[in-house]
């Protein structure tokens, strides 16, 4: 099966003007995306994200190592032929209508004019924007021009979407329209590659995450196996000082919530005898379950993680 | 598919022009000129020859002119004089804030992530700028034409050649514009840069004359071969003068010259483009 988006070692280096400093923005990146993936870019404020992506699209020229899109060379303008794209901080001309604006975009992508119109029309619909599809965008909201520019991604009906920020500015609603929209195209098969610092989204929405710090990948993988269970916790209605003392001794980690303790084990033995322990003193069970890390726990201690590690800058 | 895409970065660049009013600033300055030779202009013909011209009911002739002919081939000069200095300076102006807007953050981006090469991006721009700068000139040219045609009953071809040149002057000019916008992404260096190889022409052009001026060989040297190697914009000038007055062009060497320059800018630009990253 031939990968949607490939990269092996890729870097960008960027040499700093009258200095010899050398800033490596993107480090010797490797990154596979199959067909049908919603996969997810993370990283903290200036790790080489919004780089990356432009190195996917021949914006930037990688320093070393190659980048594939459908198997071919990102440079070359082919490669990009099933690509959408949706920028972060976009500045669309704004002497353009929401429908020329699409119109414009969809012709660089070699679309025929009755197909463009046809799809305009469609897309305007679909992101809420028929209404103004005659207006200048100057005049749309920052959300509104959020979802003008996914549909300038999706007008040539891409077999990869990528997107750097999509949701930036969009209220609740309009997230979730967002959100729909992009499930649908999951579901006709559509790559989905998600360029953002909201955690939340990305788990809500991501099959495959890669969380890049200071220009390399700190942690990829499938954000199922990523979150999976690292402990467990039995919860407690009842559960008096003494039986709490006895577990805390045994090693678990004990917090109360509203007449609710809950006790955290790191294996399965702990949970064992804590159920006897909490039966015995006459506590009611609630709730018995294997634990989840959030994305939000796995990102903060990987970079956390990669933080101690010296800055990667060289003379 | 090249076509569909150079056809809409041409029409991006009309709509961008018309949106920042550059197109209608160029399209009142020629309505204003056709309308001046239109109702300002009067000649009076008697049996094909000029007997009065006036503007504004002035009497302007003075009796000095010998035919209709002449006077029609002044206003042309006059009009063709126009395009060479105001109406390539006002261009450059004009033209030199259209290419640099391409390149803003935000908007390369997501142009670099279309299935068009760069040099497809660049020159569809190019082309788009000289479209929106030629229709202006067409309009004006044509219109002159028209109405001094309409007035005389003389239409002399030679004057849209003389428009041709003053065009591909301009398009000279445009490849320096293009090449130190994506070198340096400034419109206003492109500007300066433009006006000064514009500049330039006039003086280098008298490099013969000048050149004893100068004591030492080498300094004369450089003059010459700088004119050579610059655009002429000034003898391009003068061929259109030339072309104006029916007399035949002494040597086409400022037309090759000059494209040859605007190759070696254009390829400079493009390889820059080519280059740099985003």
């Amino acid at each position: 099966m031939t990968p949607v988006i490939e990269t092996e070692g890729v870097a960008k280096h960027f040499r700093r003007a009258w200095s010899r400093r050398v800033v490596r923005a993107v480090d010797g990146v490797s990154l596979r995306v199959d067909p049908g993936v919603a996969y997810g870019l993370l990283g903290p404020n200036g790790s080489g994200k919004t780089t990356f992506v432009k190195l996917l699209l021949a914006a930037v020229w990688p320093t070393a190592g190659k980048t594939s899109l459908f198997g071919q060379d990102s440079r070359l303008p082919a490669a990009r032929q099933a690509v959408g794209y949706l920028p972060e901080n976009h500045r669309f001309p704004t002497y353009n209508t929401g429908f020329q604006m699409l119109d414009f975009y969809a012709a660089l992508s070699g679309m025929g004019e009755t197909e463009r119109r046809r799809r305009a029309g469609e897309l305007l619909e679909l992101v809420g924007l028929a209404d103004w599809a005659d207006v200048r965008i100057g005049k749309y909201s920052k959300g509104m021009l959020q979802r003008l520019g996914l549909a300038q991604a999706m007008m040539h009906r891409p077999r990869l979407l990528i997107l750097d920020e999509p949701t930036d500015g969009v209220d609740p609603v309009g997230r979730r329209q967002i959100r729909d929209i992009l499930g649908a195209l999951r579901r006709d098969g559509v790559t989905i590659f998600l360029n953002s610092h909201l955690l939340v989204e990305v788990e809500l929405f991501c099959d495959e995450v890669a969380i890049i710090s200071r220009g390399q990948v700190a942690l990829s993988g499938r954000l199922a196996e990523m979150t999976a269970g690292s402990g467990y916790v039995v919860s407690a209605a009842g559960a008096g000082e003494g039986v709490r003392d006895q577990l805390r001794q045994q090693g678990a980690r004990v917090a109360a919530n509203n007449g609710v303790v809950d006790f955290h084990f790191a294996d399965r033995a702990g949970v064992n005898q804590a159920i006897d322990a909490l039966r015995e003193s006459g506590a009611e069970i609630e709730r018995v379950a294997r634990q989840h890390s959030t994305l939000e726990d796995v990102f903060v201690r990987v970079v956390s993680q990669v933080a101690v590690t010296p800055a990667k800058e060289a003379d | 598919m090249g076509a569909v895409q150079m056809l809409a970065l041409v029409r991006d660049t009309f709509r961008e022009s018309l949106a920042r009013k550059i197109f209608w600033g160029f399209l009142g300055c020629s309505t204003a000129l056709i309308l001046f030779f239109s109702l300002a202009l009067n000649i009076d013909l008697v049996e094909g020859a000029m007997a009065a011209v006036t503007i504004f009911g002035q009497d302007v002739a003075h009796g000095q002119l010998a035919d209709v002919q002449l006077i029609v081939k002044r206003i042309l000069g006059a009009v063709a004089a126009f395009l060479f200095t105001a109406g390539l300076f006002l261009s450059i102006f004009a033209s030199a804030g259209l290419i640099p807007t391409v390149f803003e953050p935000g908007r390369i981006e997501l142009l670099l992530s279309k299935p068009v090469s760069r040099t497809r991006l660049l020159l569809g721009r190019y082309l788009g700028t000289l479209a929106v700068i030629g229709a202006n000139m067409f309009y004006l040219v044509a219109g002159v034409w028209l109405v001094l045609g309409a007035k005389t009953h003389i239409w002399d071809p030679n004057f849209l050649l003389a428009a041709a040149l003053a065009l591909f002057a301009f398009a000279v000019i445009l490849a320096v514009v293009l090449a130190v916008a994506v070198t340096s992404g400034s419109a206003v260096l492109a500007t300066m840069v433009s006006y000064f190889f514009v500049l330039m022409s006039p003086l280098l052009a008298q490099h013969e004359r000048l050149a004893p001026l100068f004591r030492r060989q080498w300094a004369r040297d450089v003059m010459k071969w700088l004119y050579y190697a610059f655009p002429k914009v000034f003898d391009l000038g003068n061929m259109a003068r030339l072309a104006l007055e029916g007399k035949a062009f002494t040597t086409w060497m400022p037309v090759w010259s000059s494209a040859l320059f605007a190759g070696l800018m254009l390829a400079a630009g493009l390889w820059a483009f080519a280059r740099k990253d985003y």
